[in-house]
């Protein structure tokens, strides 16, 4: 690449612009920051410590790899590209190992399986919220995860979108009786394994992810072609 | 042979993208397009997409968290 | 004393390391490789899936309150475990550090690629993007139990079938969207 592209550069002069500032030592001072609020957090309470320190690996991952769910379900529609997509069908793959091992564990101890709470419902409730989230993340530029991030970035129209986020998530919670005595209540929960069996759902799932990973770069070679 | 700039500086993804792209279609072969941007997932994503075109590319850092995309149009 | 930590850091700049893990981005699967492993110790060791929209309806209550609302009557509120996490105030609240500590590990990998920058606003309608697509995201994520994180990955990694519907909502979601974005929102 490099050699194709030499004529590309030298077309352009810098002469007129001021010298990059080296922002590598504010870049340690936070990470020191970071660090001395995690042994303060830690006096206190071991769990918020961990908690701000995966945050904050969390926050750090998605930045370093431009991570964006957003873009995952926008660009094949959007752009046609869909790298993050596959990557995010990735990751899913690997945590869902990761999970239902940890889950299998304590369902062969016949102990409570945790993160069972995040097996909700499912009702109109959840394609009206999703939909309306999906709207809103690709006007906003970033969803949850991504706000935040972008915040840290240095983002003014992410911390607005931040601000609205909390007063949408404040309204929402406002109606969420309503929702949840009309609809919500109603829809079944669903554990993929209580259905297939913990083999049979992982295989399943992780079927359906090799699927959509091939149909999503296909999908993209063949609208690569159109343009 | 004309060079294009394309002031992206403060637009969010996927504008960038979307701009970049739209802009290209009106350029000729030989052309080349300067996509300013400062959103750090388009510093990403429009070189990726422009590489996979097979346009020639490349990407300088003008200044901290500013970069300048440089799209021949070579087809 | 200053100029020699000033040189440090410069030479540090054409490091190949510093460059490799520092500078340039990582790609993507990596970056897929590295949260599934976080997500899968945060599962480990909290008992659940990594979340981040629930907190924003915590801050929501606290600022009303400290407006002078009560959200007490409130369904969502109601329980108990919701009302002894509106009373514990926001600094022993987990959820709320884990977000804070996504924006400052945010904040910490632009810096070290000394790649930050306020980025102001270009246009009005920056602005009204931004207060819809918020309202609608915070509005949403109460429906359908969480954001992309805990309602879309966190749901389909829990081997949950609310995930993959989920997954088709926002996907229609995310057409409209773009249709508006281009049509609207675009300068």
């Amino acid at each position: 690449m490099a050699e194709q592209t030499s004529t590309a550069s030298s077309r352009r002069s810098s002469a007129n612009r001021k010298p990059k500032k080296n922002q590598i030592p504010l870049g340690f001072l936070t990470v020191a920051f970071i660090i001395i609020v995690a042994l303060l957090l830690n006096i206190k309470s071991s769990n918020m410590a961990f908690f701000w320190l995966t945050g904050t690996a969390f926050g750090f991952i998605l930045q370093k790899g431009r991570f964006c769910f957003t873009a995952s379900m926008r660009d094949p529609y959007l752009t046609g590209g869909t790298s993050i997509t596959r990557a995010v069908i990735i990751a899913f793959a690997i945590t869902t190992l990761g999970f239902t091992a940890i889950k299998y564990g304590y369902a062969q101890a016949g102990l409570p399986i945790p993160g069972m709470s995040y097996v909700v419902p499912i009702s109109i409730a959840t394609l009206v919220g999703a939909f309306l989230f999906g709207i809103g993340m690709v006007i906003a530029g970033g969803c949850a995860s991504g706000t935040l991030m972008r915040v840290g970035e240095g983002f003014i129209m992410n911390m607005i979108a931040f601000v609205f986020f909390i007063i949408g998530s404040l309204w929402g919670a406002h109606d969420f009786g309503w929702w949840k005595e009309w609809f919500i209540s109603k829809g079944p929960s669903i554990f993929l394994p209580d259905v297939f069996g913990w083999m049979g759902a992982v295989i399943i799932q992780l079927m359906v992810l090799l699927i959509l990973y091939v149909v999503a770069e296909q999908y993209e070679k063949k609208r690569g072609g159109a343009h | 042979m004309k060079e294009v700039m394309l002031d992206c500086y403060g637009e969010a993804c996927p504008v960038p993208l979307v701009k970049s792209q739209n802009k290209i279609k009106e350029l000729e072969v030989g052309d080349v397009l300067i996509v300013q941007i400062d959103h750090s997932c388009a510093m990403k994503n429009v070189p990726e997409w422009a590489r996979k075109e097979g346009y020639n590319v490349e990407v300088e850092e003008v200044d901290d968290g500013e970069w300048e995309v440089i799209i021949e149009k070579t087809k | 004393m200053e100029q020699k930590k000033e040189k440090f850091f410069d030479r540090m700049k054409s490091n190949e390391y510093y460059i490799r893990w520092g500078k340039n981005p990582f790609t993507y699967v990596t970056a897929a490789v590295l949260l599934s492993l976080f997500q899968i110790i945060t599962l480990a060791t909290t008992k659940s899936p990594w979340g981040v929209s629930g907190a924003f309806a915590t801050w929501g209550a606290w600022i009303f309150e400290a407006f002078g609302g009560s959200v007490d009557k409130w369904y969502y509120f109601a329980s108990p475990g919701a009302q002894a996490t509106l009373e514990g105030g926001i600094l022993n609240h987990p959820d709320s550090w884990r977000n804070f500590g996504v924006i400052f590990g945010a904040l910490a990998a632009t810096l070290l690629a000394s790649g930050f920058k306020i980025k102001k606003i270009k246009s009005k309608k920056q602005i009204f993007a931004a207060a819809i697509g918020g309202l609608l995201m915070g509005y949403g994520a109460r429906l359908s139990f969480g954001c992309n994180i805990g309602a879309l990955y966190g749901g389909i990694a829990s081997l949950s079938l609310s995930g993959w519907v989920f997954a088709i909502g926002m996907f229609a979601g995310a057409v409209v969207g773009s249709k508006l974005l281009v049509k609207y929102f675009m300068t």
